[in-house]
């Protein structure tokens, strides 16, 4: 029992040590591995391997070669020159062209392991040692230096007699930068590097191959300092600063000398307004009086024109009712829309911008007679209504024949505009509301803002009976102050003037080109016309009455009879054209410049204006007295040359 | 004796033309009042220029065996090229192997042993070629270059005679070109085998272009400087 007993515990004690028994087991060597074999000069080479474990036993390496073509094995000669695990071959057993094969044995006490076999030719396992003597200096070449670096090859490898033909390559890099610059040199062992920064460090490496095997490694590098040659660079930009800065000054001498026409070019300059003798100054004084009075062109009306020819110009008569009148009077826009004819001669001071071109006039009085439209504060016309205004007077002008205050004619009487501002209205013609014995001239000088509206004239003549005289407004069309209008007048049947002279009507112009055919007055044995004769060389307007009213020639209209609104009473201070009612006895004597005038041989319009104007303005009555009554208006009198 | 003298004339008289096809390029005169006129090349340059198309050709047999190598060999079997079967076709021939031992060598000996190889490549390229031919999708550079190689090794052929016969002035038969060669059989071989055979075709060559480009350059050396010389 006691037997058994310990026989049980001596098993369990041996099974216990069992397991530290089984730590120091033996076994084979590993594995070992040739990891490389490297020839530095294509005359000896060397083989690395790389042991596998060691099995817990000391293990030896050995290694056996054996050479194509033969079966002889041999084993490496020198294990030791090359380090551990390393074998040797030199010179007399360095065989080229012949494929080794090479197995590397592990051995220990239990037994040994073979490497797999490898099998080399010594001249594809050749890597050189690095190139030598690497030397790196600055050189200059026209002042731009560079770097040529040389070299030697490798002391061992004998290129000299061509065993080994090595190709080289160098890299280039400056101090602290990670980027290499690589130059193959081929087989020279010299090389020339450009495009240096000035002041730089650079660090110049070589490494050499031959042509069937490896790179070498490179060399240890070599460190050059670059000079300086920041002056050179800083010359060349010198230069570039003065060169551009001479060109800079050229550019802008250039812009200023042609600043102007630049100016013009890029900034044209806005036309305004511009009214000869006008003086703001006095406007912002408040005084209207001298305003207008310094308006007034003392060589208004033309008397004396060398080319008086040039001066005439289409007329036009232009109706304008009551309610138009308002609007054209309030209308301020329109303070440059003046009538040119066509080749009278400009006034230097005048607002060039709008008066300049004939089509520009018209544009202008254009506008400005629909500024005028617009601008009514009544608002009671409008422009489609002055259209239908227009149609109706139209219309309204047929039936006015009958009362013989229209020519058969007006209808189609086209009253032929002021060319350059009137033909948008051409079918103006004047409604003889009244005897057109008084000259409507003076019409030419009412200097209301705006031009006649169709309409107004139209819806003016649907009041046939309105004949108060503030009823109606001068509204004419404007004038340049400067302007000499010559107003063509003529109420005779003439063939080539034909005048409607309404006495209601501020402006009548008659195409003396075309003929109005029909504008026959005598029918209208109540209406007084009176002709514009000619213009004569003081740009003054001859007017001549009507053969068939008063023998007077002298340029005084006839009496009139019955209610006759011919005669223009003046311009108030609203730029309305006052008309004067006058009765047949009325004898407004409109003659008194002619008295003035010595010259009586001529039917010449008074053209003393100045001391006149300013009276006509403001009372109609004495005015009406002044004024000729025979249909001549003094217009220099009668209308200063207000600008609202 | 009359026989032989008149089989001598005779074989003389056959192998006139050929002599002439040989030896005219060469015909040029190096002394004053040449006939022919031609311009004679220094031996010295004519080395160079052996040794220059013995460099080209080793570099470009040595693209062609790296292009052969990725397109057809399967990776294993590279390792395991020279185990195959194929051993070179020049293995025959008595070459040095290392440099001590071309140490001992003349010049004569290494000019012929140059010409050797010379000659023993020439029809084998040809014949490379039109296996190369065979394969579906060989590329064009590598059926270019193997051409250009086959080319070429001709004309080093003739520059290797004409430097024998400056050098040593032994007066020698270029290779005549032979339709029938070595390596043309009937049978198609296998695809396998074919590229085996191939690459050992090319590596071979590879290593003999090496071995004429180290022994015309070390010729140059002794030409030079013969006592550093190996």
């Amino acid at each position: 029992m006691m037997k058994k007993f310990g026989e049980v515990i001596l098993l369990l004690l041996l099974l216990s040590f069992v397991p530290h028994a089984e730590v120091t087991r033996y076994s084979l060597p590993g594995k070992p591995a040739l990891t490389r074999c490297r020839s530095p000069e294509k005359e000896t080479f060397t083989c690395w391997w790389e042991p596998g474990s060691d099995g817990g036993l000391p293990t030896t390496y050995a290694l056996y070669y054996r050479k194509e073509n033969s079966e002889m094995v041999y084993e490496c000669p020198d294990y030791h020159t090359a380090g551990k695990n390393s074998c040797f071959f030199n010179k007399n057993d360095t065989s080229i062209w012949v494929n080794y094969n090479i197995t590397v044995v592990a051995s220990n006490a239990l037994g040994s392991t073979f490497s797999d076999p490898v099998d080399i030719d010594v001249v594809y396992i050749v890597k050189p040692n690095p190139p030598e003597k690497v030397a790196v200096t600055v050189m200059e070449d026209k002042g731009w230096p560079f770097l040529r670096v040389s070299w030697e090859p490798p002391h061992k490898a004998d290129t000299r007699s061509g065993w080994i033909t090595l190709i080289y390559e160098l890299r280039v890099k400056l101090e602290g930068e990670n980027e290499w610059e690589m130059h193959l040199a081929g087989q020279q062992k010299m090389f020339n590097i450009f495009s240096l920064r000035s002041g730089g460090r650079y660090l110049v490496q070589v490494r050499c191959k031959p042509d069937h095997g490896f790179w070498s490694e490179w060399s240890s590098a070599s460190h050059i300092k670059v000079p300086d040659y920041f002056h050179r660079e800083r010359s060349v930009w010198i230069l570039i600063t003065v060169f551009f800065a001479f060109i800079f000054l050229i550019v802008s001498w250039c812009i200023h000398i042609n600043s102007h026409s630049l100016k013009h070019c890029i900034l044209p300059p806005v036309p305004g307004p511009k009214i000869r003798g006008f003086d703001k100054q006095l406007l912002k004084n408040g005084k209207s009086e001298d305003i207008f009075s310094a308006l007034v062109v003392s060589d208004f009306p033309p008397t004396s024109s060398s080319n008086y020819e040039d001066l005439l110009v289409e007329y036009l008569e232009v109706y304008i009712p009551e309610e138009q009148e308002l609007i054209l009077e309030e209308s301020k826009d329109l303070q440059d829309g003046c009538l040119k004819p066509k080749g009278s001669t400009f006034d230097s001071d005048s607002g060039r911008g709008s008066c300049d071109s004939h089509t520009l006039l018209m544009d202008k009085c254009g506008e400005a007679k629909d500024d005028g439209r617009q601008t009514d504060q009544d608002g009671t016309q409008t422009g489609s209504e002055a259209q239908r205004q227009q149609a109706a007077w139209e219309q309204e002008a047929l039936t006015y024949a009958h009362e013989d205050m229209i020519s058969p004619d007006m209808s189609s009487g086209r009253v032929k505009t002021w060319p350059s501002v009137f033909s948008p209205l051409p079918q103006y013609s004047l409604s003889p509301l009244n005897q057109p014995s008084s000259l409507e001239t003076a019409k030419q000088h009412c200097l209301s803002d705006s031009l006649f509206p169709p309409s107004s004239l139209s819806s003016y003549l649907t009041q046939p009976g309105q004949s108060t005289k503030e009823a109606l407004r001068s509204s004419c069309s404007d004038f340049c102050s400067s302007n000499k209008q010559p107003l063509l007048l003529h109420p005779q049947p003439d063939a080539r003037h034909q005048l409607q002279a309404r006495s209601d009507v501020s402006i009548s112009s008659i195409s003396h080109k075309e003929a109005p055919a029909g504008l026959q007055l005598p029918t209208v044995r109540s209406t007084e016309y009176v002709e514009v004769h000619t213009v004569n060389e003081e740009d003054m307007v001859l007017l001549h009455p009507v053969p068939s009213g008063h023998s007077h020639g002298k340029g005084c209209l006839q009496t009139h009879q019955g209610e006759d609104y011919s005669k223009v009473n003046g311009v108030d201070k609203n730029n309305v054209l006052l008309l004067q009612r006058e009765v047949m006895e009325e004898q407004v004597d409109m003659c008194p410049c002619e008295n003035q005038d010595a010259n009586g041989a001529t039917e010449s319009y008074c053209t003393s204006s100045a001391q006149k104007s300013i009276p006509c303005i403001h009372t109609a009555l004495p005015v009406q007295e002044e004024k000729a009554v025979n249909g001549y208006v003094d217009t220099a009198t009668m209308f200063p040359l207000p600008i609202h | 004796l009359s026989a032989t003298v008149i089989q001598r004339s005779v074989w003389a008289l056959l192998l006139w033309p050929s002599l002439l096809t040989v030896s005219m390029p060469l015909d040029c005169k190096e002394e004053q009042g040449s006939l022919s006129g031609c311009t004679s090349i220094s031996q010295e340059k004519l080395l160079d220029r052996v040794i220059h198309h013995a460099e080209l050709i080793y570099r470009v047999s040595e693209e062609s065996c790296s292009l052969f190598e990725e397109m057809f060999l399967p990776f294993p079997l590279q390792l395991q090229s020279s185990q195959a079967g194929y051993a070179c076709i020049t293995k025959a021939l008595p070459m040095p192997s290392s440099k001590s031992e071309i140490q001992q060598i003349s010049d004569k000996w290494l000019l012929h042993s140059v010409l050797m190889l010379v000659q023993s490549w020439i029809e084998p390229l040809v014949y490379l070629q039109t296996t190369m031919d065979r394969y579906d999708h060989a590329p064009d550079m590598l059926l270019n270059k193997t051409k250009w190689v086959s080319d070429k090794l001709i004309s080093l052929e003739q520059g290797v005679v004409v430097l024998i016969k400056k050098m040593l002035d032994e007066g020698m038969l270029a290779t005549t070109y032979s339709e029938q060669g070595l390596f043309q059989s009937d049978v198609q071989p296998e695809m396998l085998e074919s590229v085996m055979r191939d690459y050992t075709l090319l590596s071979c060559f590879k290593k003999d272009a090496h071995k004429m480009e180290t022994f015309l350059k070390l010729l140059k050396c002794r030409q030079t400087d013969k006592y550093n010389c190996p």
